[in-house]
């Protein structure tokens, strides 16, 4: 195998890597903060997608030019709102009603709402029920650099990706608000002792996350320029094993996490003989590998202790 | 009281005379039933079907040649092979019924053959597809469209012989359907010389073939050919340009929908796959059923399967005026037929019951729609896919 093979390989690699370090970021979040798994969030990835696929076509017909700039930040910012309001509205109605209840009930809850949101889509969105193409909002053509083919989309996801993981670090550990998720995250009691609003944080973790999840939908549809209702579900399942691998509850794990699954997926394609029959299942073994050999994650860290 | 009772019996005699007089002067009705998916999500080609029958049925009774008079029995399978099997005992009870028609559905058809067989009462099959409806060569059983192999075996032909490729990359979606037209699709290809220098597995549903394709472009293909159906192929093709793989794709007759047009959008143009069938204005006969179909002023349009239902009709008067209205002899006559001009063209059958006409189309994807391959400007030419 030539230089040039592996790099391209590993550029593959890259870009379903950060996809799924995007939705595990959400899930280690929720996990983190609120301490609930939630597996509704594969289907925030896949409202985003088809908030997307909603949003460019209203503004491609209210004039806004196919391919532009423009309309790319404008529907980045319309996802990043439609995932935050999702997040929000599942929190307040599922989430925080359930708070007291054993963490069964939470698991158990978030699953109907996943079922829900997916049938809502395949019943009431037009034509929901079949695969529909995502548009072209940014074109760009693949060049090569030295014998290796980028693709220019590999670029964005990446770009964005790195961006919106940065802009989270720099959030929570720069800002006095990410010093509240912290404390939250660290002990909930002694945080509403000292004065932090918990509901709100729980709150904003749940947009925040969501939002994440929602954008992680876009970059999907711009990747593959697809869209269709089941879309979260498989995605929503590898970004959890990809929280787990980086140990539930570390945000750069979380990352690590995303981006080993990508690697380790396209590595099995590329050595196992005819192994791209396991492409999909190679997240599962290695999430049950993980928790029965390392359940603290690639870190090995526990990130606290319940008393 | 006496008297009363055989002057009663007296009226009866003769009523009953004048009677039967009446029955020896007009021919005697024979029945044809149809089976097929007159309601459910096939309802529209099931009616095509139905109507395509009766019109058979019409000309036969307006032509005057026949001694019987021919009545149309049909009901209804629903796709589905539980209502099949009760719709196909229907007309078994029916007496009157002498042969069949039967279904668009492979499921409905692979339930009712053994019943129709058990019964002795002859079907001829007239659009379900799958290979395994006539393997058991029942004597009741034959099928007028060609079965699920031929696609593929004629796919390999076409690639290998009249195209030339050489080095073949098979993918499938892991499920009975796409690795069955895979490996159909090899071994034609290996008959002809091909050599097959990868053959891999993807899952349904999966959206990221990167990783697979950059391997086997590596290994530089003549072309890339798909078990599968339209959204994993759509992907694929996709993938390919993105990585701009020069690589001719194929794949089987699960693309032949604007599913795959849509999702793979510019990048579906150049994409081979072949279909069971031909466009109706392209057979033998079709531009005269169209025309009579037209005629007869049905509510509904015959769709795309009315050709082959239409035939199976012909093919059962034909038979009748040979055999008489008897199911075994029948039988007998529909699989012996011979010099039967349809509008598929001269439909014989070979000792399983299945036809040996092989209508099948080479269809290449252009402009976002399915156009057959001899009426594109897009052609293989030294082994790559150019505008002429």
């Amino acid at each position: 195998m030539t230089g040039e093979l592996i790099i391209q390989q590993l550029l593959n690699a890259l870009s379903l890597g950060v996809m799924y370090s995007l939705m595990a970021v959400g899930f280690t979040l929720f996990f983190g903060v609120i301490e609930v798994i939630n597996f509704a969030h594969g289907e925030v990835f896949m409202l985003g997608a088809f908030g997307a696929l909603a949003a460019s076509g209203i503004l491609i017909s209210a004039g806004l030019p196919l391919g532009s700039i423009g309309l790319f930040i404008v529907v980045l910012l319309s996802v990043m709102i439609i995932g935050g309001l999702i997040g929000a509205i599942m929190e307040r109605t599922i989430i925080k009603p359930m708070r007291s209840s054993p963490e069964i009930m939470t698991l158990l809850i978030t699953l109907g709402a996943s079922i829900v949101m997916r049938e809502a889509v395949m019943l009431f969105f037009p034509n929901g029920r079949n695969p529909q193409p995502f548009p072209q909002i940014i074109v760009m053509k693949s060049f090569f650099i030295g014998g290796v083919l980028i693709k220019p989309d590999i670029v964005l996801t990446v770009v964005l990706a790195a961006l919106l993981i940065t802009g989270l670090y720099v959030l929570i550990q720069k800002t006095a608000f990410g010093r509240y998720i912290r404390a939250t995250a660290q002990d909930r009691e002694a945080a509403k002792m000292m004065g932090i609003r918990v509901d709100r944080i729980f709150l904003i973790t749940f947009i925040l996350g969501s939002a994440l999840g929602a954008v992680a939908g876009l970059m999907n549809g711009m990747s593959y320029g697809i869209v269709k209702f089941t879309m979260g579900f498989i995605v929503g399942i590898k970004g959890f094993a990809a929280a787990v691998v980086g140990g539930l509850g570390n945000v750069y794990g979380a990352v690590a996490g995303g981006l080993l699954l990508g690697f380790l997926e396209t590595m099995a394609v590329v050595f196992i003989p005819d192994g791209s029959r396991f492409q999909e299942s190679i997240s599962f073994i290695i999430v049950i590998l993980f928790l029965v050999f390392r359940p603290g994650g690639i870190f090995g860290e526990r990130t606290y202790e319940k008393v | 009281m006496k008297k009363s009772l055989v002057y009663l019996m007296l009226v009866m005699f003769v009523l009953t005379g004048v009677l039967t007089g009446c029955g020896t002067n007009s021919p005697k009705v024979v029945k044809i039933g149809f089976v097929g998916p007159l309601t459910g999500g096939n309802a529209a080609i099931g009616v095509g079907m139905k109507n395509a029958v009766d019109l058979a049925v019409k000309q036969a009774n307006a032509s005057g040649k026949l001694a019987y008079k021919i009545e149309l029995v049909a009901v209804d399978d629903a796709g589905d092979p539980t209502t099949a099997v009760n719709a196909a005992n229907k007309l078994i009870a029916d007496k009157g019924v002498v042969a069949v028609v039967a279904h668009f559905n492979s499921g409905a058809a692979l339930a009712t053959v053994p019943i129709f067989h058990k019964n002795g009462l002859p079907a001829v099959i007239a659009a379900a597809i799958h290979n395994d409806i006539t393997k058991d060569g029942f004597k009741e059983i034959t099928r007028v469209i060609t079965a699920a192999d031929v696609q593929n075996e004629i796919a390999g032909n076409v690639a290998a012989k009249d195209w030339g490729l050489k080095k073949y990359a098979v993918i499938h979606d892991k499920t009975d359907y796409g690795k069955t037209n895979a490996e159909q699709f090899i071994a034609s290809v290996k008959n002809n010389g091909g050599e097959i220098i990868s053959f891999d597995g993807v899952s349904v549903g999966q959206q990221d073939f990167s990783a697979l394709l950059t391997t086997i472009k590596s290994k530089n293909p003549d072309m890339v050919f798909f078990g599968g159906v339209a959204t994993e192929a759509a992907l694929i093709k996709r993938q390919m340009g993105e990585l701009q793989m020069n690589a001719i794709f194929m794949s089987d007759s699960g693309i032949l929908s604007d599913t795959f047009n849509k999702i793979a959008g510019p990048a579906a143009d150049g994409t081979l796959a072949h279909g069971i069938g031909k466009p109706l204005e392209d057979l033998p006969g079709g531009k005269d059923f169209m025309k009579a179909y037209t005629d007869a002023k049905y509510a509904e349009p015959h769709e795309a399967y009315a050709p082959f239902a239409y035939d199976a009709a012909n093919i059962i008067i034909k038979a009748l005026e040979k055999a008489g209205p008897d199911r075994a002899k029948m039988a007998e006559a529909i699989r012996g037929i011979t010099g039967f001009q349809g509008i598929l063209g001269e439909t014989a059958f070979d000792d399983k019951g299945q036809t040996r006409l092989k209508i099948i189309t080479t269809y290449i994807s252009e402009g976002g729609k399915w156009v057959p391959y001899y009426r594109s400007s897009l052609k293989v030419v030294d082994q790559k896919i150019q505008k002429q």
